[in-house]
């Protein structure tokens, strides 16, 4: 059983402490995401598992064996870099053979596994050429076909899709899912664009200031956020935040509405953070809110509205069709259910489950 | 000539000036050439022209004060049938070939150390940069002095200090030579290692951590990464040297000042045989032949470098 196991990781830089005490364990042909802002931690953390940042305090378990003072090449790992590493002078074939060249394998062999690893990637016809003649989205697939060549038991990634534009991000994407899906090892991703990790990840892991701030499935970040942050970090337009106060079956808004939200028991006048996501916040004619649109952004499906309810701004949505403009007035609609309540001074979700 | 066409600016569009019609393609142009003519004047005037006339002076014969009279091929008559100058030519070339790996090679090996070290980085960069920029004439002396016999020489005190009988250094055929090369190599050192330096850092450091995951020898990083990727800086470098040392002078006449060239013009280079022939046998025509002959070799030996290590 191949497991990747951090234990009371910690990185110092001189009397600069830059993870604090990071544990995590990662299961065979697992998909792991570390995301966070940058300078969070999270490439150092993959680095620390390649055996490029020296270890500073705790353990790295790789499949069952402790690796903190093992050489990288005995780890049984491969790293993707965001600029790809690979080597202009060389030729695909010889870039992809090059994490072969201490493997003890005949020519013969060496061969069939880059040729192998290059019909996977779709590379075949362009194993003779030089990276420059490659397109950047090719270049990618070289990194990623030598790092598979050398079959380890961990893939690392750090931000590999970061220097593509747009759309070749989402295509490339979509191969490393279904890339995974073939080889079926297990692969740590470091981005800092939550998309990337709520597409790619069975498990995501939210760093923050160099403390994980939640593990957790897409859906269970997305939608029980451990504490502030994560909910404003994951989900695009941001959650709303509205101050508030327990009124015992819910909670009374800044603006003095009153909204009941089930299953959770908030002592009355407890200050809370109410947190509601744009999507569960909709123009309506219901109008637990109402406000005046300051900026309307037409996506199709739905229109992103901005709305200045009694002086604070929240996002909401409404529909595509017939969307607001700025300057009217809309009511907007919530229900309780849908509702993320945080503790004012600590950040933290005051709903642990939700059912 | 490009200055007839020098813009003044001063008239306006509404008057309909010749500047004024032109389109913006043309103005730029007519810009560009304008600041253009400075520089080509004075290449022309302080370059090209007098690289023009000593080629035609070497088919003639001058002694700076009468008149220049034609002399045909004489003057390179007289250079293949004269011994001094297959000595001298020999001389040239040993400085090259000599030099410029020796030089290569160890730049290299300092900027690759200093490069990995970071205690007292920028000091110890200074310190390999400052005999590139001490006056070479003060540098030859003091080295003239360590090369100097018992008691004075630093060398030979070292040598015999722990018994080891003192070698003739500058007035020996066979050692004059390496024992002038080795400050001429110093001396280049510090602006080879500058080079060296900027060329290994702009290898990214991920291509080394790749490498490093991949768990090959640091050997192998060093014959596949690092030195094809420092190609085109080898190229500049060993040209850069190469001309260098072809035209190496002021060492050698600092070094040998009594008897420059010597002994018996076993350290004599074509620079200094040509700054002997024009300026103490005032033999301006054969001086000049000579020049181009050098000329001829730092183009040649530059060409057959830049093909031979070119990016294929």
């Amino acid at each position: 059983m191949s497991q990747l196991i951090l234990r009371d990781l910690v990185k110092r830089y001189g009397t600069t402490q830059v993870l604090h005490s990071i544990n995590l364990t990662v299961e065979q042909g697992e998909f792991v995401v570390l995301v966070g802002p940058s300078g969070c931690g999270k490439s150092t953390t993959l680095r620390m598992i390649a055996g490029l940042e020296e270890i500073s305090g705790g353990t790295i378990e790789i499949g069952g064996r402790v690796v903190n003072n093992l050489e990288p090449k005995d780890r049984n790992i491969a790293m993707v870099f965001q600029n790809y590493a690979i080597y202009p002078h060389m030729t695909v074939r010889r870039n992809i053979g090059f994490g072969l060249k201490t493997a003890k394998l005949s020519k013969a062999e060496k061969n069939a596994r880059i040729d192998e690893v290059a019909a996977i990637l779709g590379m075949t016809e362009y194993l003779e050429r030089k990276p420059a003649q490659l397109s950047g989205g090719q270049r990618q697939r070289v990194a990623i076909g030598r790092a598979m060549v050398r079959d380890p038991a961990v893939f690392l990634f750090d931000e590999p899709l970061s220097n593509l534009d747009a759309q070749l991000r989402t295509q490339m994407r979509l191969e490393i899912k279904k890339l995974h899906t073939r080889v079926g090892r297990m692969m740590i991703f470091v981005t800092h664009d939550q998309v990337e990790a709520m597409t790619l990840a069975d498990r995501i892991v939210i760093m923050k200031d160099g403390h994980i701030q939640q593990i957790g499935t897409p859906a269970q970040v997305y939608h029980e956020p451990a504490n502030t942050f994560v909910a404003q970090f994951i989900g695009a337009p941001q959650m709303n935040l509205l101050k508030a106060e327990g009124t015992g079956t819910g909670v009374r808004l800044w603006n003095g509405v009153e909204i009941a939200v089930p299953g959770i028991q908030i002592a009355p006048g407890r200050p809370v953070s109410f947190g509601i996501r744009p999507e569960d916040l909709k123009s309506d004619a219901s109008a637990v809110l109402s406000g005046t649109v300051t900026v309307a952004e037409p996506l199709g499906a739905e229109t992103l509205v901005y709305v200045d309810v009694d002086g604070v701004e929240v996002t909401a949505t409404a529909p595509g069709r017939t969307p607001p403009r700025a300057g009217d007035r809309i009511g907007l609609g919530l229900s309780g259910d849908n509702a993320h309540l945080f503790d004012s001074a600590s950040g933290q979700s005051l709903r642990t489950a939700r059912a | 000539m490009p200055t007839d066409t020098t813009p003044t600016g001063s008239q306006t569009p509404g008057r309909g000036g010749l500047y004024a019609r032109l389109s913006v393609a043309q103005k730029r142009t007519v810009w560009a050439w304008g600041f253009l003519a400075v520089p080509i004047l004075f290449y022309v005037v302080i370059r090209f022209y007098p690289t023009g006339n000593a080629m035609v002076l070497s088919f003639q014969e001058w002694n700076l004060l009468g008149d220049r009279t034609w002399a045909g091929l004489d003057n390179y008559r007289t250079l293949v049938a004269d011994p001094v100058f297959w000595q001298v030519f020999r001389n040239t070339f040993a400085y090259l070939l000599l030099g410029t790996p020796i030089s290569l090679v160890i730049s290299f090996v300092i900027a690759y150390h200093l490069d990995q070290v970071r205690f007292l980085h920028g000091t110890i960069r200074a310190l390999y940069f400052l005999p590139f920029m001490t006056s070479a004439v003060a540098m030859a002396w003091v080295w003239r002095w360590f090369y100097q016999d018992v008691p004075i020489g630093l060398f030979n005190n070292m040598l015999a200090s722990v018994g080891i009988p003192q070698i003739s250094f500058l007035r020996s055929t066979t050692n004059a030579l390496p024992a002038i090369l080795a400050p001429a190599i110093w001396a280049g050192l510090g602006f080879q290692i500058i080079i060296f330096m900027a060329g290994l850092r702009a290898i990214p450091r991920s291509f080394y951590e790749a490498a490093k995951i991949d768990g090959v020898s640091s050997w192998t990083v060093l014959w596949e990464i690092t030195l094809p990727l420092l190609r085109p800086t080898i190229v500049f470098i060993v040209v850069l040297s190469s001309i260098g040392f072809l035209r190496i002078f002021d060492h050698v006449f600092n070094m040998t000042s009594a008897d420059p060239g010597g002994p018996l013009n076993s350290t004599k280079p074509l620079v200094l045989m040509i700054y002997q022939t024009a300026f103490s046998s005032y033999d301006m025509g054969y001086a000049a032949a000579q020049t181009v002959v050098l000329f001829v070799i730092l183009l040649v030996v530059s060409l057959i470098q830049l093909r031979l290590l070119r990016d294929r």
